[in-house]
C-alpha cells in the first residue's frame, strides 16, 4: 500500500481568549490522536494564535478521509494545500501526533524564522515546512525521552 | 399448405391458458373484497399465491376499501407492496366480483427511489417539492422562518473533463457531504442537476442567520478537495431566498434561481441574497438581450464618427467610429447600457465585427487619407479570428492599414495576457496602429505600457475635465511620459476653450471632444470637413 503525505496550513478561526483556544487545541489533538491511530496516520500539528500547520502521512484512503474532515471543521479556514504526493517512508513514524508550539524553545523558534503570529507560511512552501516541521518534531521526540 | 388450411378449425386454447399468456396482471377481487383469482402475470408482479388475501393487504397504499376505490371510478392507480404502481382498469360487478387489469405505470416509479440521487443519498426535486412544502407548513407559512440555498457549482465542468466522469462522481458525493455537515440535521438537501444543489433552512430569526449559513456553504465547497491523489478546487455560487408570506415552493425555488443568476453575474464564487426588484431587472436585461439579438438583422445600428485633431497644425486627421443603437421603442440606447449585455453574451463579437467592417467601408470613401479609430472589446480578443476579421475588413474596403487605428483597454490586458498581445503585434505588423483607451480610469499600470509600444495613449475624459490640481498632475505626467515612450497622446472629452488651452500647455498631441467636433452620422462628414 503506497504511503501519501499532505501539507496544509489554515488560518485558525477560533474566536475567544487564550484558554478557548487552549481548549480547543487540546480537543482537536485528543480527537486527532484518537481518529489517526485507527486509521494508521501519522504526522504533525504545528500552530500559533494565527495558523495551523500540518502533516499527514499514511495510506492515501486514509490522508484523504482526514484531510476532509479537517476540510469541514469550522475551527480554521483558508485551508492551503502545500504538497500532496506519494512517500517512501514515513517522517513522523513514531508519533501518533506531534505536539509543537507550547515550550520556550518552540516559540523561540518561531520568533527566529518569523513564525510568530501573523507569519506568512506560504512562502516556505510544501518541503519546507515539512522539513521545519520534522526538525521540530524530533526535537520534541529527543527532549521527551 | 392449403389456403384452405389456414382457417381449418383448431382447438382453441383453454381460457386459464389465455389468461396465464397475458403479459400483465388480471386479478379477480370478490365482494367481500379477497383475491380469488391470480393469472401468472400476477402472481409473479405480486407475490406468489395470493389468491385468498384480501386486496389491501396486496395493495397496502391505499386506506380505503376495494368497494370504495371502485365507486370512484373504474381507472385508477394502485401501489404494491414493492411500491409498484398500476394503473388498474376494473370490469363490471358480476355474479363473482370484479376482474381487474393491472397495467405498470412507468411514469411514477416507487416514491422512495424517485426521490433519492442514488450518488450522493440527497433529494431529487420531487422530494425537495415536499420538503420545501413542508417546511413552510411546520412554519406557519414559513414567511421569514424558511430559507432556500440554490447552490450552483463553478468550474465541476472542467474536473470532469480533465479528470473524468469518476472523479467527478466522487466529487459530487463530497460536496453533497459538506453541504450537509453545515446543515442543521433536519433540513432538506436536494441534487436537482448535475451541479445544483438545492438546501432548505428552516427556522432562522433573521436574514442574517440564512446569510450565514450561505457564506459558510460557499466557504466550505469551496475549499480544496483531495480525490485519489489529486488536488480539485471548484467554487460555489448560492442564491438565497427567503420566504415571503404566500410563497410556495415554486415562488421560493424561482427567486432563489434569480438571486443565484446575481451571484453568477457578480462574478461567482459568492452568494446574493433574493430581493424584490431582481425580477423587475432580470426581465430587463432579458427583454434587451432579445432586442439586442435582432438589431444587427434589422439594421437598427449605426456607426457615427467623431473627429480628432492634431494640435500642431489644428487639422482633423481622424474619426473615432463610435456605434449607436435606435431601437424603434426604447429611442436611442446608450453604449454604456448595452455594450456589457454584449459582451456577457457574446453578441459583442459580430456586432464588434460589423462596426469594424462599416467603419473600414466608410473611411474608404473619405476624400483625404484620414485615420478610422475602432473599438475592440476585450471579449473580441478572446476570440481566435480577430487578426483574420482585421485583414478581411481592410481587403474589402480597400483601405490601407496604416488608416485604420484599433482603441483597447486595459481590461484586454488583463487576462491572457500573453495571447493578446501575441494578437497585438500581429495586428501592428500588418500596419495597424494601436492605441491605448481611457487611459487612467482602471488600473492605469504602467507595465501596459512597457509590455506594447502602443502608438497612442486616450487619456480620459476626467482627467480632462477635472480643474483641480490632482487631474492637472496626473494629465501632466501620462502626456510627458507618453512623450519619453516616443507615444502620441490624445485628450478626450475637450469641450471648453480653456481646457483646450491647458492640453496645449501639457504637451499632448492630439484632442477630441464637442469643442473640436460632435459625432457625426457617416453622411456628415463631408460637409463637416468642407466647413
Amino acid at each position: 500500500m503506497s504511503l501519501y503525505q499532505l501539507v496544509y496550513y489554515s488560518r485558525n478561526a477560533i474566536a475567544g481568549d487564550a484558554s478557548v483556544f487552549e481548549a480547543e487545541v487540546d480537543a482537536i489533538l485528543a480527537a486527532s490522536r484518537r481518529n489517526n491511530e485507527a486509521a494508521g496516520i501519522t504526522g504533525a500539528l504545528l500552530f500559533n494564535a494565527g495558523v495551523f500547520a500540518q502533516v499527514l502521512e499514511g495510506p492515501l484512503a486514509a490522508v484523504e478521509a482526514t484531510f476532509e474532515r479537517i476540510q469541514q471543521d469550522e475551527r480554521h479556514g483558508d485551508v492551503s494545500l502545500l504538497a500532496l504526493e506519494p512517500i517512501a517512508q514515513r517522517s513522523f513514524s513514531n508519533w501518533a501526533m506531534g505536539f509543537v508550539g507550547h515550550s520556550a524553545e518552540n516559540a523561540q523558534r518561531f520568533a527566529a524564522i518569523g513564525l510568530t503570529r501573523g507569519f506568512d507560511p506560504a512562502r516556505l512552501g510544501g518541503h519546507k515546512m515539512h522539513a521545519i516541521l520534522r526538525d521540530l518534531t524530533l526535537e520534541e521526540e529527543a527532549a521527551a525521552a | 399448405m392449403s389456403p384452405q388450411s389456414l382457417h381449418a378449425p383448431e382447438a382453441s386454447p383453454p381460457p386459464d391458458a389465455i389468461l396465464n399468456a397475458l403479459p400483465h396482471p388480471v386479478i379477480v377481487i370478490s365482494d367481500d373484497g379477497e383475491v380469488i383469482y391470480a393469472n401468472g402475470a400476477a402472481q409473479v408482479a405480486l407475490g406468489g399465491w395470493i389468491a385468498g388475501l384480501p386486496f389491501a393487504e396486496i395493495f397496502p397504499g391505499s386506506d380505503e376499501s376495494f368497494e370504495r376505490l371502485i365507486a370512484r371510478g373504474s381507472a385508477l392507480t394502485l401501489a404494491s407492496k414493492t411500491h409498484a404502481r398500476y394503473r388498474a382498469l376494473a370490469g363490471p360487478p358480476s355474479a363473482y366480483g370484479r376482474v381487474l387489469s393491472l397495467f405498470p405505470d412507468e411514469s411514477a416509479t416507487p416514491a422512495a427511489i424517485a426521490d433519492t440521487d442514488e450518488l450522493t443519498g440527497l433529494l431529487k426535486r420531487n422530494g425537495l417539492n415536499d420538503g420545501i412544502e413542508r417546511a413552510l407548513v411546520a412554519e406557519d407559512g414559513g414567511a421569514g422562518r424558511v430559507a432556500i440555498h440554490c447552490i450552483d457549482l463553478d468550474r465541476f465542468k472542467v474536473v470532469n473533463d480533465t479528470l473524468g466522469h469518476g472523479v467527478g462522481d466522487v466529487l459530487l458525493a463530497r460536496v453533497a457531504e459538506r453541504i450537509r455537515s453545515a446543515c442543521r440535521k433536519g433540513d432538506c438537501v436536494a441534487r436537482i442537476g448535475g451541479d445544483e444543489f438545492v438546501v432548505v433552512q428552516t427556522g432562522i430569526a433573521s436574514p442574517e442567520d440564512a446569510e450565514r449559513l450561505a457564506a459558510r456553504l460557499v466557504d466550505l465547497i469551496g475549499r480544496t478537495y483531495v480525490l485519489s491523489g489529486h488536488t480539485v478546487n471548484i467554487g460555489a455560487s448560492v442564491g438565497v431566498a427567503v420566504a415571503e408570506a404566500g410563497n410556495g415552493p415554486r415562488d421560493m425555488l424561482r427567486n432563489g434561481d434569480l438571486a443565484l443568476y446575481e451571484a453568477k453575474r457578480a462574478g461567482r464564487g459568492r452568494f446574493r441574497t433574493f430581493e424584490t426588484g431582481m425580477d423587475a431587472a432580470l426581465k430587463y436585461r432579458r427583454e434587451l438581450e432579445i432586442d439586442l439579438r435582432r438589431a444587427l438583422a434589422l439594421k437598427q445600428f449605426a456607426v457615427h464618427y467623431q473627429p480628432f485633431v492634431d494640435l500642431r497644425d489644428d487639422r482633423v486627421i481622424g474619426f473615432e467610429a463610435l456605434i449607436r443603437w435606435d431601437h424603434p421603442v426604447r429611442g436611442r440606447v446608450p453604449p454604456m447600457d448595452f455594450i456589457p449585455l454584449a459582451e456577457e453574451t457574446g453578441l459583442i463579437a459580430k456586432i464588434g465585427e460589423w462596426v469594424l467592417r462599416t467603419a473600414c467601408a466608410t473611411a474608404a470613401t473619405w476624400p483625404e487619407p484620414m485615420t478610422v479609430a475602432v473599438n475592440i472589446s476585450p471579449v473580441q480578443f478572446k476570440s481566435d479570428t480577430l487578426v483574420e476579421t482585421v485583414v478581411s475588413a481592410l481587403a474589402h474596403s480597400g483601405l490601407s492599414p496604416q488608416r485604420l487605428e484599433i482603441e483597447i483597454t486595459e481590461g484586454a490586458l488583463l487576462e491572457d495576457t500573453v495571447n493578446v498581445l501575441k494578437t497585438l503585434h500581429a495586428l501592428q505588423a500588418l500596419g495597424v496602429k494601436i492605441s491605448m483607451d481611457d487611459f487612467g480610469t482602471g488600473y492605469s499600470s504602467l507595465s501596459y505600457l512597457q509590455k506594447f509600444p502602443f502608438d497612442k495613449i486616450k487619456i480620459d475624459r476626467s482627467f480632462v475635465q477635472g480643474s483641480d490640481e490632482d487631474s492637472e498632475a496626473i494629465l501632466k505626467a501620462i502626456a510627458s511620459l507618453g512623450l519619453s515612450l516616443g507615444m502620441a497622446i490624445t485628450a478626450e472629452g475637450v469641450e471648453t476653450p480653456e481646457q483646450l488651452a491647458r492640453i496645449r500647455d501639457e504637451q499632448c498631441t492630439h484632442v477630441q471632444g464637442y469643442l473640436t467636433g460632435r459625432p457625426m452620422p457617416a453622411d456628415g462628414i463631408h460637409p463637416f470637413l468642407s466647413e
